[in-house]
């Protein structure tokens, strides 16, 4: 019995190093991923037709197809724009870094789901308020800004909170898609390779499910106290409710 | 012109590319195959979820959940290699001669159960079934609570039994809320069917980076350098178009399943 | 459990071949040219492939080959998903600790160093530098010993994987085994280059097996002395490899 326990604590200790690259991958791009998302939401609903069909095209296709063939892609199109663009410009070392080039990619993915999140919410704003904040004489930013966004945000809280974990899950692919550089292992790939040592599945995956699930449920409980947060002036709002599917 | 036309034509309609074509029929296989398993355990979800008995409602609880905190590609590697090693487990009980070798797998020669590609995809259908199913059975359930009671209290009225009432009018009326939620599910296991090739199915991602990386071996066909982005932009576009279709396909079997019923065309 | 006996007889009375004494699976990665590959035609070709072809017609086996990716290649014959490997897999002592080996049928030979033909890498002496090698494979170790310090290391899933990011110069240089880096470098059209300089890893080229199998092992090696002895696994060497210089194994 011992010795089950020693495995398992060498295990959480193998694996607690690989999470880093996971935590990692995911911090780096949720913030640019949700940027990205209120630009591509706000171009969704622009007048200008080309801006509307564009931001609504690149949506379509990053959802439309596998995160995995997407990391595929983008990596040999990065490399094949290496000679002519990254190198003259002297970032190429940056450029096709996993370090650098996986969030990016995560982020350009996450794009576009959160946008799809928050276009569905902005169609859900009570249109009465924005009504009255324009019979108020608000200009259209000032309207955005407190009328509309506070909405929007409070709307798409708990498909967000979804869409974020569903992100940190996507980290698991970075690595069997990448060139490895040192030797990085983020969680997944590390526990592919300590089975193939010992055959041990039920031990190793179990560790690593046990970091994803310990991951996602953290990512529940500080989304779930923001979203207490964002409701704080509506009495009795109902507590988060989570959505299974990916939006 | 014609030339280069000509080129491509053969190029592409080579013994490489065939084979690369025939591979699709494993994406195919496994994104039907895992539907219809994932409807199964969505079925058989949603009924533990929704049963009577504490235990089982339990375990519809935590298969439904699962999913919400486990990526779906650990269960994707982890199903089938343990499912392997519990049928040689088992094998190896009456195969073996006691006290097999430490630290190999299997214990024994006799216990060995080969896997080719067949029953790799046959256990990767049945792993995005696994997760795909939670998805499907949470969809599943909320949309049998979305049924008006007043319309199973009118059947029972009626003097329906309690199965008329189920198979008659619950599961019937009950499509219609799961559908848009069922075509989100099956959009995303269609994605998921790109994993194949981490379950040494030589697919048509494995396939695409084959026949995209450069090649300057004289007897492995024409020389050329990187395109495999090329290949991976036809495989994205390949997705694309399957989840257009899906769309559309979803989009008329909802008409058709709520065709006289006013208050779903609001879903 | 004696419902689940019978589930699991009826899994693999369904899912696996009538074992048959006389067939065995061959696994090779079919993405290192000129060893094994598939050609224009869609078929596996290469050195691994026509000397095991040769060794099962003397020994009477029956021989399927499975396409498998390389990083797993060991694992997937310990797991029976195979019963030999022939994927121009260098015979050292790390790998016998896991399976067994056959004789060479290939020679020992240095592995090498390539670069772009622009490139002022001296490989010599590599200081600073981006080192790519497929995930592995003996250059993997060795660079992961020799020339961690100082460089960057890449690993690639395939070997042409690795040539693709030199092409595009994300690395400056790929350590592999000469017999690829001549075969690439011949057929760049100039793009590529490689040196003198070499280094010396690893054993010849043999097939692997399970450690159990030591029956199969006797038989294929039988068979293989056989073949070296009268000349044909020199002739399929010359074959594949116009730049080695054999006879190796007929004196």
């Amino acid at each position: 019995m011992t010795g089950l326990l020693e495995a398992i604590l060498v295990d959480v200790a193998i694996l607690g190093r690989a999470t880093v690259f996971n935590l990692y991958f995911a911090f780096a791009s949720i913030p640019v991923g949700f940027g990205l998302a209120v630009l591509v939401m706000l171009g969704r609903n622009s007048n200008n037709r080309l801006v509307a069909n564009l931001c609504g095209g690149y949506i379509y296709a990053f959802r439309g197809s596998p995160f995995f063939i997407q990391l595929f892609m983008l990596y040999s199109l990065a490399l094949a724009l290496n000679l002519s663009v990254w190198k003259p410009l002297g970032i190429d070392w940056l450029v096709l870094n996993p370090l650098f080039l996986g969030p990016l990619i995560l982020a350009l993915n996450t794009t576009a789901y959160t946008a799809e999140i928050l276009h569905g919410a902005l169609r859900a704003v009570p249109k009465g308020e924005v009504e009255a904040a324009k019979a108020f004489g608000m200009g259209r930013s000032e309207r955005f800004r407190r009328i509309i966004w506070p909405h929007v945000i409070r709307l798409a809280w708990p498909a967000y909170t979804n869409e974020v974990v569903f992100l940190f899950h996507a980290t698991a692919l970075v690595y069997f898609t990448l060139p490895v550089i040192d030797g990085q292992r983020d969680l997944m790939s590390q526990a592919n390779d300590l089975f193939q040592r010992d055959y041990n599945s039920v031990l190793h995956f179990s560790v690593a499910a046990a970091y994803f699930l310990a991951v996602s449920l953290a990512v529940f409980f500080v989304f779930g106290l923001v979203y207490r947060h964002l409701m704080r002036h509506m009495p009795g709002a109902r507590p988060l409710k989570f959505s299974l599917t990916r939006a | 012109m014609t030339e280069t036309f000509e080129f491509w034509v053969s190029y592409l309609t080579n013994g490489r590319h065939l084979n690369w074509y025939a591979s699709f029929q494993y994406t195919v296989i496994a994104a039907l195959l895992g539907g219809a398993f994932a409807l199964l355990f969505g079925i058989g979800g949603a009924a533990l979820r929704n049963s009577s008995l504490p235990p089982l409602k339990l375990l519809g609880t935590i298969y439904i959940n699962m999913v919400r905190g486990v990526p779906d590609v650990l269960f994707f590697i982890f199903f089938p290699l343990a499912f392997e090693q519990l049928v040689e487990l088992v094998i190896a009980q009456s195969a073996c001669p006691a006290g097999g070798g430490a630290g190999v797998w299997p214990p024994c020669p006799e216990a060995n159960w080969f896997l080719g590609t067949g029953e790799y995809l046959l256990l990767a259908s049945v792993s995005l079934g696994i997760v795909y199913g939670a998805f499907t059975a949470n969809v599943i359930s909320g949309a049998l609570n979305s049924v008006p009671r007043g319309q199973l209290e009118a059947a029972r009225a009626f003097g329906m039994t309690n199965w008329q009432v189920l198979s008659r009018v619950h599961i019937r009326q009950m499509w219609v809320y799961a559908l848009p939620g069922l075509s989100n599910c099956w959009l995303l296991l269609i994605k998921a069917t790109s994993l194949l090739s981490l379950l040494q199915i030589t697919d048509i991602v494995r396939g695409a980076n084959l026949l995209g990386a450069p090649n300057f071996s004289r007897t492995a066909g024409v020389i050329h350098g990187d395109w495999r982005w090329g290949y991976y932009l036809a495989l994205l576009l390949f997705y694309i178009l399957v989840t257009y279709l899906s769309e559309k396909a979803f989009a008329a079997i909802t008409r058709w399943a709520s065709r006289g019923m006013p208050m779903a065309e609001r879903v | 459990m004696k419902k689940l006996i019978a589930v699991a007889a009826i899994a693999v009375a369904l899912f696996s071949t009538a074992a048959n004494a006389q067939a065995i699976r061959i696994g090779t990665e079919g993405a290192y040219e000129p060893w094994n590959y598939v050609n224009a035609d869609g078929n596996l070709a290469g050195l691994d492939i026509d000397v095991m072809n040769e060794l099962c017609k003397r020994t009477g086996l029956e021989c399927t080959f499975v396409q498998t990716a390389w990083d797993t290649i060991i694992p997937n014959l310990n797991a029976g998903n195979y019963d030999v490997i022939a994927a121009g897999m260098s015979i050292t002592d790390e790998r016998k600790e896991a399976i067994n080996f056959t004789a060479d049928y290939s020679p020992p030979e240095a592995s090498g160093f390539m670069m772009l033909e622009s490139a002022t890498v001296d490989p010599a002496n590599l200081t600073g530098v981006k080192i790519g090698t497929q995930t592995g494979t003996i250059q993997d170790a060795y660079a992961t010993e020799n020339f961690a310090t100082g460089n960057t290391l890449l690993t690639f899933d395939t070997a042409s994987n690795a040539l693709a990011d030199l092409m595009a110069g994300n690395i400056d240089v790929i350590l592999a085994d000469s017999s690829y880096i001549d075969e690439a470098v011949a057929n760049s059209g100039g793009a590529l280059k490689t040196s003198d300089v070499t280094v010396a890893i690893g054993g010849g080229v043999g097939a692997g097996l399970r450690k159990a199998d030591t029956e199969l092992l006797a038989k294929l090696d039988e068979a293989l002395a056989a073949a070296k002895a009268d000349g044909t696994i020199d002739a399929l060497i010359a074959k594949h490899f116009p730049t080695r210089k054999g006879p190796f194994y007929v004196n």
